[in-house]
Order: structure tokens, then sequence, then C-alpha cells
């Protein structure tokens, strides 16, 4: 018969944190997308910082609000991530409720008390508001520390020699590995003080009775819905309904366009202009009749050489740049076409 | 010896009915219990723990114990079990030995002999490699046709001497070159080599007393670059990784090719200076005829290697 | 007995007909309780996913291939065209694009976690020698697709990744030249390329994924789950539960949340192309897809200098570290599948992944050093 697992403070607390974050996920994730989507949320780091507050929010909820006003680091614009936040708080007490449920029945073999949900949510969101701005001062204070020690010895005359790709290697494992060291070791910490909470409340619980199967058993069932048609109805509705959305938000062509295939700009047509096509035609039908003159005139010239045999040729230039000149200002003088 | 079906079960004061089924653990993968009815045990099956029994033989299992403690073990619950063909377990069919006999099916009359079996088994190896041995070849040859393609040996007109003012100073020509790959249409690719006039110190750095021959893959000649001609093309791709590189004045090393990619420094004569190059300027076949015409055979050599191996 | 009842005898449905007639001809009802009723012994455990996983997100890979394909065009005048069509101009096909491009990173990732779970679990050893095998010639294969799907828009960053990936190829003693101008189809890269990088990204890689994954499957059915490495037989016995549904039902949660992710990067980070491929790199630094960045980074260091320097790094080291793979099941024979008890793997499996880690970021540190 197995008995009692003996847990450390750290092991309780890492092992109601852990399942209840990955739990809570998948559900704030959903909003998460919904607000992103809707463009209520603008990230300054993007990815990396939100899935890190998302994962630890039952102890960052609060902590979030004391880093960006007392520390002032800027996570993000929109009023959506406080949202986010708002709406983490009901899942997060159901995630840890059925975690801590499942921790007591299996592993304490302790009943658990009631609304251990709302009790160990309370804890350790106050837990995390005193804790976590001390830890990302402390992480932050060490890392930039490590850099600059790292990087005043690497600068030194005698490392200066070393190649880049040897260096930039060696300066991230450096302060990589202190700011981890120091990351681990506040993580520890943290989880231990957790693990003491929930101490707390077990120290006032009663043993549960039955045999280890039977514990099993029970905290595998909390897990069934007591009305299963009703979570499966509004489960498959609310998935239905974001599809929905999700086909409505979802732009036809790529809001990226490459330079090669930018969306033609459609120029307006321009309006009809009828000063504009008169004068246009007007300009064509002279320079028509220019033509015509011009040519008229070399074909008479030509006969004249035919004729004379060629003999005053500087005088029939003369006389041909003459008419030439002639027939163009004759047709200046004409009116406008009509 | 596992308990058989059907085999008798015998306390120490008699008989109490016989073996309706057997039990075995999914992980262990060894018999648990044995489910034993008929007899006194009449309506009412009961569950033996292999611990309960003593021995085992093909037609009788002996329990330690009496009736009376026999008729104390727990009735057999049916529907807390399922038979092997509704579950996959691994490996368990293969442990079970509980039936007292074997089930049988006729071997056929015709595959009785040993020596038909054998040959028509050997015979369909034969035929099987048959089919994929003669086709190997073809396909090898197939997939290797672009692999190897022939150099193309023609003179390309690059541009004319009377462009070069200098002694040992690079100058760029460019050009283009008609390139077919097989089916697609003829391209015009842009090119460049870097010819250098060079005076007779930096000829001897480069020819080192010898004409520079050029042979094709079977070793017949192509042209050989005499010594004693004072033009050198080099072709214009760095033999590091064949990035395209400059003439520089370096702010020690006076005037040299550098390459930007990775910073590979060659002199007037293509010698590594500095940086990760492997071998030095590759020089390509030249003519110059009399009236200043350059003309070269455009080829290209592989990157990264200490040894010129040509590839196009 | 009540004789004055008649006996109520309920009329199969139409659905029930349907399934004993088959039932009757296959089998059905036997099979679907062997492929459904395993028991996993110690529980369903959401560790387990990544296998399901990944068999989902190849499934998913190939559909939005499949659906590529009706516009995409493997020449060498017509890839980048076809392709910036897609994304441009046909309905959604910058989002089926992206979808596929970040597939093939997720599959990456999943890979790498099933690896990592099946080795921390001890589930390499007997008698799961071979399924272990299967598997690192199905991470090979995943690698390939990566490598060869990667050229086909034919853009500055496709081709040049390819050209260097290739040359690296190149450096493998005695055959190098020959695969290396196979691959190629010729002495440099081009249409002869592109062609044969298709036909083995579309029909011989997703061929051979095919049988060796069908093969992966069978091998591990029949040696079954390894399960957890501690706990006594009691607690594995008290906890255990068959695949369907419990197992599936947690394999499902992980689909859908790796099916969300990809859509969310294809949605928020979708695919742009640098321009067509050009013979000459121009300002362009040539960089491989991010899975290879740490080898690529590798090869930067002084040690791996030279000719044979670069074939010592790109070949003769991962090359060395695939054949320890594949021999691991060989070598470590100790039964003892706890992790926390086998301190040689632990810290082997810490270190390779922090290598990898360095290695990557250090190669995005060192774009910056770039000339």
């Amino acid at each position: 018969m197995t008995g009692r697992e003996t847990m450390s403070s750290f092991k309780l607390g890492l092992g109601i944190l852990w399942p209840a974050c990955w739990t809570a996920l998948p559900i704030k994730m959903a909003f998460a997308m919904l607000f992103m989507a809707m463009g209520t949320i603008h990230l300054e780091t993007k990815l990396g910082i939100t899935f890190l507050m998302l994962l630890m929010s039952p102890v960052s909820v609060f902590a979030f609000f004391v880093i960006s006003l007392g520390v002032g680091f800027h996570f993000g614009e929109g009023v959506g991530l406080p949202l986010l936040f708002l709406v983490s708080i009901p899942v997060d007490i159901w995630a840890l409720g059925l975690v801590a449920r499942t921790v007591f029945l299996e592993r304490l073999r302790l009943e658990p008390p009631d609304s251990l949900g709302v009790a160990l949510w309370v804890r350790f969101a106050v837990a995390g508001a005193l804790y976590l701005p001390l830890l990302w001062v402390i992480e932050g204070g060490a890392t930039d520390l490590a850099r600059s020690i790292v990087k005043s010895i690497l600068d030194m005359d005698m490392l200066k020699g070393l190649p880049v790709a040897e260096r930039i290697g060696l300066e991230f494992t450096a302060w990589g590995s202190v700011s981890l060291l120091v990351l681990i070791a506040l993580t520890y910490i943290g989880l231990s003080i957790l693990g003491k909470l929930v101490e707390g409340k077990a120290a006032a619980a009663q043993p549960a009775g039955d045999n280890y199967q039977g514990l099993i058993s029970r905290w595998d069932m909390i897990r069934v819905p007591a009305d299963q048609s009703l979570m499966l109805t509004a489960f498959t509705a609310a998935g239905a309904v974001l599809s929905i959305v999700f086909w409505m938000v979802l732009p036809v062509s790529t809001p990226h366009p490459h330079e090669c295939c930018k969306p033609a700009t459609v120029a307006p047509a321009p309006p009809f202009d009828p000063q504009k096509s008169l004068s246009k035609g007007e300009k064509v039908l002279k320079d028509a009749e220019v033509k015509i003159a011009a040519l008229e005139q070399k074909t008479a010239e030509d006969e004249k050489e035919k004729s004379k045999g060629g003999k005053e040729k500087a005088g029939a230039k003369d006389s041909s740049a003459k008419s030439e000149g002639k027939p163009s200002q004759a047709t200046a003088g004409k009116p406008a076409g009509k | 010896m596992q308990p058989k079906l059907k085999s008798t079960v015998r306390c120490t004061d008699g008989e109490v009915g016989e073996v309706r089924r057997v039990i075995m653990d999914p992980l262990s993968h060894e018999i648990s219990h044995i489910v034993v009815g008929g007899g006194t045990a009449a309506l009412v099956e009961r569950q033996v723990p292999m611990g309960q029994v003593q021995g085992v033989t093909d037609e009788v299992v002996t329990l330690r114990g009496t009736s009376a403690e026999f008729t104390a073990l727990p009735a057999f619950k049916r529907d807390e079990y399922v038979t092997t063909h509704e579950v996959e377990i691994a490996h368990l069919e293969e442990r079970i030995h509980v039936t007292p006999g074997e089930v049988l099916v006729p071997f056929p009359e015709l595959e009785r002999s040993v020596k038909r079996r054998t040959f028509f088994a050997n015979f369909t190896h034969a035929i099987g490699f048959l089919i994929g041995f003669p086709l190997a070849f073809p396909v090898l040859r197939y997939l290797m046709k672009p692999m190897y393609s022939p150099f193309d040996n023609d003179w390309l007109k690059i541009g004319n001497s009377s462009k070069i003012k200098q002694d040992d100073v690079g100058v760029q020509f460019k050009y283009k070159r008609k390139i077919k790959e097989a089916y697609m249409p003829e391209q015009e690719i842009d090119k460049n080599v870097w010819v250098l006039k060079a005076t007779p110190k930096v000829l001897e750095t480069i020819y080192q007393g010898k004409d520079m021959e050029f042979r094709d893959s079977a070793g017949k000649h192509i042209w050989t670059n005499k010594k004693d001609v004072p033009y050198i093309a080099y072709s214009g791709k760095c033999p590091h990784l064949g990035c395209g590189f400059k003439w520089r004045t370096h702010k020690t090393l006076g005037q040299v090719f550098l390459c930007p990619c990775h910073l590979s420094i060659y002199d007037a004569a293509g010698k590594v200076l500095d940086g990760p190059a492997p071998r030095p300027l590759d020089p390509l076949p030249i003519k110059v005829t009399a009236t200043g015409d350059i003309t070269i055979i455009d080829m290209e050599f592989k990157a990264g290697t200490k040894a010129q191996v040509r590839i196009v | 007995m009540d004789t004055t009842t008649q006996p109520t005898t309920t009329q199969p449905s139409v659905i029930e007909k349907v399934f004993d007639f088959v039932d009757e001809r296959v089998g059905l009802k036997t099979l679907q309780a062997k492929m459904l009723n395993e028991p996993v012994p110690g529980g369903s455990r959401w560790a387990y996913v990544f296998g399901s996983v990944l068999l989902f997100i190849f499934i998913m890979q190939a559909v939005t291939g499949i659906l590529l394909m009706f516009y995409y065009v493997p020449t060498a005048d017509h890839a980048y065209a076809s392709t910036q069509y897609i994304i441009h101009s046909v309905d959604y096909g910058w989002f089926l694009l992206s979808y596929h491009f970040w597939g093939s990173t997720a599959m990456v990732v999943c890979v790498f976690a099933h690896m990592s779970q099946v080795f921390l679990w001890g589930a390499y050893k007997k008698p799961r020698e071979l399924i272990w095998l299967v598997g690192l010639a199905l991470f090979g294969i995943v690698m390939g697709f990566g490598f060869t799907g990667y050229l086909l828009p034919w853009d500055q960053r496709a081709y040049w990744a390819t050209t260097v990936g290739v040359e690296i190829m190149d450096k493998t003693p005695v055959l190098g030249d020959f695969m290396a101008r196979f691959l190629k189809g010729g002495a440099t890269p081009g249409q002869m390329t592109l062609s044969r990088f298709f036909v083995i990204h579309v029909m011989v890689l997703p061929a051979a994924l095919m049988g060796l994954a069908g093969l992966h499957l069978f091998l591990f059915r029949k040696a079954g789950p390894a399960g957890p490495f501690r706990g006594s037989v009691e607690e594995i016995k008290a906890k255990t539960d068959y695949f369907f549904p419990r197992q599936i039902w947690k394999d499902i949660v992980g689909m859908v949340a790796v099916f969300l992710a990809i859509c969310s990067l294809a949605f928020w980070e979708p695919i742009v192309l640098l321009e067509e491929a050009t013979p000459d790199p121009g300002d362009y630094h040539p960089e491989p897809e991010w899975y290879f960045l740490f080898l690529f980074q590798l090869l930067r260091l002084k040690v791996f200098a030279g000719e044979f320097g670069q074939f010592l790094g790109a070949i003769a080291l991962p090359g060395i570290f695939m054949a320890l793979l594949a021999a691991l099941p060989f070598i470590d024979r100790d039964p003892e599948r706890n992790i926390f008890k086998r301190p040689i793997a632990l810290i082997s499996w810490i270190v390779v992944m922090a290598s990898i880690l360095i290695f990557t970021v250090a190669a995005i540190i060192n774009r910056e050093f770039l000339e």
C-alpha cells in the first residue's frame, strides 16, 4: 500500500502551479487571440513576454500592474491586456481548484477543503504581487551586471583578438549562465513560498479515507462535467462562433504585399475636358496640313528640277525654303477648326 | 506449466470444480488468477489467486487449503474483465498456453514437398532480382545525365587592352555569356573578370617559370598561357565561396584584390595575403590580338578547396 | 417468468445494420477494440502527445502542400512568379502558404520534443530499439523536408541557403562531389536543382515518411507503450486507462493547440518573399532556415576553418553524433528508465539542448556583425 508522498514546499508549489497554468492556458489563449484580432492588444515584445505572463497568471495577475507602474516596464498598448488578466481570474480559480484537489487527493491523501480554488488563488495572487516585482528587479539587475562584467572581461587587451563567432558564443554563454542560475534560485524560492501557502491550507484538512485506487478514481471523476450535454454544446457552439468570427476577420489578400505585386492604385479616370480635346484635335489637323503642303511642294519642285535639268539648285532650294515657310504661315492664320 | 482450461481443480479434501477461465495480469503478462466453476462450486464461479495454487499438471490443478477455504474466496465478476480479443496488449497472446490441446489446419498436399517449396521460393527471388537489376543501370544514367556536362571552351571577346592604363593594376572587364540549361530558354548572364597587365616580377610569381597548361577532364590539351605574355585574366569569383571581389587600396597592404564577403585579400599576382581563401586567384586562358582585343575561355572553379577543380 | 408480456425484439437501426454488414466481412468490432482499447500503463499523459501531434502536422502539411501545388510551377522562370501569385492573387493563398511554412517550423519543434520525451523516458531501451532507429530515420526525413522545401519559392533567401547547404554537403570525402552534383543536377545550382528538389519534396520524402511512419507505429504497437519511468506496480495499475478515449483526448487537445498556434503565426507573421533569385548574391548574406542555424554558426568558429575544418564541423561531427544516437540503445543497456537515476543521460541531454540553443542565438546575434 503506497503511503502518503512526502513533499517539500518547493515540490508542492511546483506540483500545483505548473499543471494549473497549463490547464488554464488553452482557454486564456483563445481570449488572447480574440483580443489581439480585435486590435485591442499591441505588444512591445510580441509573443515572449505575453506567454510568460499568461503562464504565470495566478501569481502575476496583480504583479503585472505592479511591475508596469512600479518598475516602469512597458508591456504594450491596448485595453486588451488588462482585460485579458481580468478574464483570467475565473479561469485560474477553476484551474487552481481542479489541480489542487487532485494533488490533495492523490499525493497528500487529504480531503480537499471547500473553495480551495478561491482560497489558493487569493494567497497566490497576493504572494505574486509582492514577490514577482522583486524577482523582476533582482533578475534584471543580475543580468545587467553579468552582461557588463562579461563585456569588460572580453574587452581586455589579451582577449581583444578573439574572433567574432567565438566571442559572441562565449559572451552569451557567460552572462546567460549567470542570469539563468539567478532565475532558477529565485524561482525555487518563489515556488517554496507558494508551497508553504498550500501547506497552510493542508494543515487543517482531514485525511481522505479511500484506498489508493479510490482516490485516483475520485480525482479522475472530478474532470467529467456534471452536465455533459450542456458542456459539449456550449463548447462546440463557442468554437463554431469563433470560427465564423475568424472567417470574417481573415483578409482575403495578403496584409503584407511585396514590392512586386502591390495592388494597382486605380487612378480615377480624368474627366472629359472639351477645351483640351478640341485643341488636341486642332493640333493634329495642323500637323497634317503642314505635312500635306510639304509633300505638294516637294512633288512640284521635283517636276521643276526635271524640267530645268537641275542647274539652278541654289535658287530652287531658296524658293523651296521660302515656299515651305509660306504654307505654315498661311495655315497659322486660319481660324481654329470647328 | 500453466493451468489448462477444463482441467480438474482439487483442494486438500477433494474436487471443487474445473478451470473455467484464466485471468492474466496485463503488466506482468503472467496468469494472476484462475476461475473455478462447476462441481461443488456449481452456480458461483470463484476467483482463485495463483498464490493459492500448489501444483499444476495437464489434467489437475491442486490448491492449498480446504474446500471451506475455497468457498470463502471472492466470486468472479465477469463484467470487470474483457477477453484478449477486445484489448490490445503487446505480446500477451504469446504467453498464453492454457488450451488443453492444439487447433490445427491441414497442410495442402502440394505444399508438402520441401524440394518444391525451396525451388519456387528461390525462383521467385531470382525473378524479383531480374526485374530490379536491369533497371538499375538505365535509372542511374537517367538521373546522372546533367551531372557531368562537358565544358564549353569557346573563346569570348571581353574588351580591348587599351582600357588598361597602368601595369600591375586590376581592371574589371564585364561581359555577357550565353547559357543554355537543358530545355530552358537561352539566357544571358552577366560575368566579369579582372585583367592585369603584369610586370615581369609579378609574372614570375604567377607562372613560377612554367607555362600554364589547361586541359579538359579527359586530359586533352585546351590551351597554354605562355609565361611571357604580360596579360593575366583572373576569374571574377573568389576561391573562398564564390563572391565577386574588387580592386581596392588597403591601408597597410597597398593596392590589392579584396573580397567583401569574408575579407579575403590577394595581391596583384593573385597570392593570398589575408583571409580564409584556400588558394590564390584562378587565372583563365587568355589571348590578346595584335590590335589589343582580349579573349578568354570562361571557366569556373570549385570554391572552398585548396586544389583547383574546374566545374564550368 | 411473467408469460403475459410479449418478448420485445428491438429492430436494429439502419446504422447498426450497416455496421454489422461491414463487421461480418472485416471483423470491424474486433479490429476497433484492438485498435482503440490499448491500455496505457500509468495512465495517459500529456507528455505522450507529441507523436500523434507530429502525425497531425504531417497530414496538414500534405493537405496545404497539395493545395499549393494547384498553382505553384517548379521551373526557374515561373517558381517565383507563381509563388507570388499564390500570395497576392489567390484567395487566402497567403494564409495557406504561411500555414505551410509555419507548419514546417512546428514539425521541427515537435520532433525535438518527441525525441527528447522518448530519450528522457528511456523508451529507446529494450525491446524498443527498432522503434528508436526508425524514429531517427524519420528525423532525417523531416530535416530533408525542410531543406528541400525551402528552395521552392526561388527567392534570394531560398536560392542562397540551398547553395550554401549543398556546398557543405560537398565536403564529404569520396562521395561528396557525387552527392552534391546529384542534388544540384549539375555543377552549379539551376533549373535541374529545382526540379530535383521538387520531386524529392513532393514525392520521394512523403512516400518514405508514410512508409516509415507506418512501420514506426506498427513497431510501437507491437512493443506496447513504455509508460512512466517511476511508480510502484500498484500506482501504475491504479492509473492505467485506455488509448481511447483518454490518450486520444489528450492527443487531440494537443493537435488543436498546435493548429491554433500555427494559424496564429500564419495570421500575424505571414511569409514575405525577398527578390527573385540571382546568380550574384549582391548584398544578401546567405542563411539557412532557423533549425540549421546552430550548425551554420558552428562552422564560423576558427577551429573549423579551412577545407578539413569545414568537413569536420559540417559532416564529421554531426555524423558522429547521429551515429551515437543510433547506437544508443545498444550502448545503454541498463534497464533503469528513471531519468533522475541516469545522470549521464540527463546531463548529456541538457548539454546538447543548451548547445543548440546557444549556437542558434549566437547565429542571430552574429547577423549584426556581418559587413
